[in-house]
């Protein structure tokens, strides 16, 4: 990165950062669009520390494929909010490049079906990224970031789309064709140079 | 409504995704792409014979079977290291494969390869926009006749016609081209318009079955959620036969136009998309785990019913391929399968009631 392309990002403090902890009753269950599985553990009983690493919701299992974990928006802003920005030493969280009311569950299948019974349920997390400029040509990469996160963090019941937020990037339309496109993703990963690039944003994942 | 019911998995299944699996056309085998080798499975013992590594630095995307009457078979495979692979097998031990040559001349990922009826042709595609068409000349040396490059986005796939030296392309920009030969040159004959995003895979209609004054048809599938059928316009042989008359030299152009959509039944990208030979039905698999059997009704042709459904095929797992043949099943007598091949390794077989 030799031309820093946007100098002055505008940062949140991290006190100002969508968390668990200080508003465990932000959301209650009407107004989840996924209520029907993050309910089934109480709230308290998960507080996930989004600025410690260690503690981040992961390590929970994601091997562990049988078992319907509680995961809900605020879970999927603590995996990504902590990507390190490829130009800046800050987080996609502290530049509002990834914001919790962007990040959207539906059921794409539900959970179990008359037909068949055992099969599993299957769950779209949708994260709109806002890019810190318009023009940013690292929209790609950052979104990439995103996916690749959540694709090593989920488990395979989700899928993940990512999209740049409408209104906010003169390629739009391009970039989310790209994120979107499995095979271009799976042979982007398989690309060491851009794969250099994405380790260092992850490291403090 | 019929039933999609599992038979069985072939064994030991892949440890990570698993992009393609095909069958032989005559051989009982299979052979399934994943990561940078491809695993040689016995149709019968459904078991692995072989495993051939070494070839590629990256994914195998894609692989093929060599038509024709040769003893041991023959593979191509296309690659993410932009390299076009060619595989014999060993004629003295067929569990081993020696890779024969590489055709270098992509620019970027390899997305699929496909060899014509006759056996003579390769036709390779890529991420670089350009297909290519390669001429076997000699014993393992091929020749290019043709770099196609008027697709405007990653070709994903190419497969040829069941009978005519005519192939058929699905690009990232939505379109599906048509080429043919017209007298020396590879062009252009036909663009077929209507997908709303990318066309991950196209099939032709097998020559078994179909309606011989039509011509087969081709059937395409998408990430806009959507499965279609395209034929050549009727009256095309009698308007080229009337221009062949003239002095004028007319355009080697045909008219291929939308005949069907099936039933939407899927709700992700559609990945892949097959036509039997044996009962002519459809198969499609894709994001959402589901394969899918589509029959056309016969008493009004054109018209597609879903006649069965079966959810979540590999789990929770992404299903990316998925190809008709025929086995012989232990303990039953050789029967039409479905194959599909997903993002959690396996390859699994399936019959259709």
């Amino acid at each position: 990165m030799s031309e820093i392309l946007n100098a002055n990002p505008t940062i949140r403090s991290a006190a100002d950062l969508p968390s668990r902890r200080r508003e465990p009753t932000k959301k209650t269950k009407t107004q989840r669009p996924f209520g029907l599985l993050s309910s089934t553990i109480p709230d308290s009983a998960y507080t996930p520390d989004p600025f410690n690493p260690s503690s981040s919701p992961e390590s929970e299992g994601s091997d562990n494929d049988e078992e319907v974990e509680p995961i809900d928006e605020q879970e999927i802003y603590d995996l990504i909010a902590p990507i390190q920005d490829p130009e800046h030493p800050l987080t996609l969280g502290s530049l509002s490049v990834v914001n919790l009311p962007d990040i959207t569950l539906s059921s794409t299948l539900p959970p179990t079906s008359l037909s068949n019974p055992s099969r599993p349920a299957i769950t779209t997390v949708t994260v709109l990224v806002t890019p810190t400029i318009t023009h940013c040509s690292l929209a790609t990469v950052i979104g990439l970031g995103v996916r690749v996160r959540l694709e090593q963090a989920l488990p395979p019941r989700f899928r993940v789309d990512v999209r740049i937020k409408e209104g906010t990037h003169s390629t739009a339309e391009q970039v989310n064709r790209q994120l979107g496109d499995k095979e271009r993703v799976a042979a982007a990963l398989e690309n060491g140079t851009l794969m250099g690039v994405l380790r260092k944003m992850l490291e403090g994942c | 409504m019929a039933a999609i019911s599992f038979i069985a998995g072939l064994n030991p299944p892949a440890s990570s995704r698993a992009w393609c699996s095909t069958p032989h056309p005559t051989l009982p085998i299979l052979a399934t792409a994943t990561g940078t080798s491809l695993r040689i499975y016995s149709l019968n013992s459904l078991t692995l014979l072989s495993t051939i590594t070494g070839g590629h630095k990256r994914s195998i995307r894609s692989c093929a079977w060599k038509p024709g009457n040769s003893d041991t078979a023959t593979i191509a495979t296309g690659s993410f290291d932009a390299s076009v692979g060619i595989w014999s097998q060993d004629e003295d031990d067929n569990e081993e494969w020696k890779f024969a040559i590489v055709l270098d001349g992509h620019e970027s990922e390899v997305k699929s390869v496909a060899w014509s009826t006759g056996g003579n042709l390769l036709a390779t595609c890529s991420r670089d926009k350009s297909v290519w068409i390669w001429e076997e000349v000699g014993e393992d040396d091929y020749e290019t006749v043709a770099v196609l490059q008027e697709h405007e986005g990653d070709v994903k796939c190419v497969k040829w016609h069941p009978e005519e030296e005519l192939l058929a392309s699905a690009s990232y920009d939505d379109d599906i081209r048509l080429w043919r030969e017209d007298i020396d040159d590879w062009g252009c004959i036909a663009v077929l318009r209507g997908h709303q995003s990318t066309v991950w895979a196209i099939d032709w209609e097998p020559l078994s079955g179909r309606d011989e004054t039509v011509g087969s048809r081709l059937v395409s599938c998408s990430d806009d959620v959507t499965i279609r059928i395209w034929k050549k316009s009727p009256g095309q042989e009698e308007r080229q036969a009337q221009s062949r008359l003239s002095i004028i030299k007319s355009s080697s152009a045909e008219e291929w136009t939308e005949e069907a959509q099936l039933p939407k039944t899927h709700v992700r990208t559609i990945y892949s998309v097959a036509w039997s030979k044996d009962t002519h039905r459809i198969v499609s698999v894709g994001g959402d785990g589901k394969i899918v059997v589509y029959a056309e009704d016969k008493e009004a042709s054109k018209q597609w019913q879903v006649v069965a459904v079966h959810e979540c095929g590999h789990q929770e797992f992404e299903i990316n391929h998925v190809a008709w043949t025929r086995a012989k099943i232990v303990g039953g007598s050789v029967q039409e399968v479905v194959v599909t091949t997903g993002d959690d390794g396996e390859v699994k077989l399936w019959a259709v009631s």
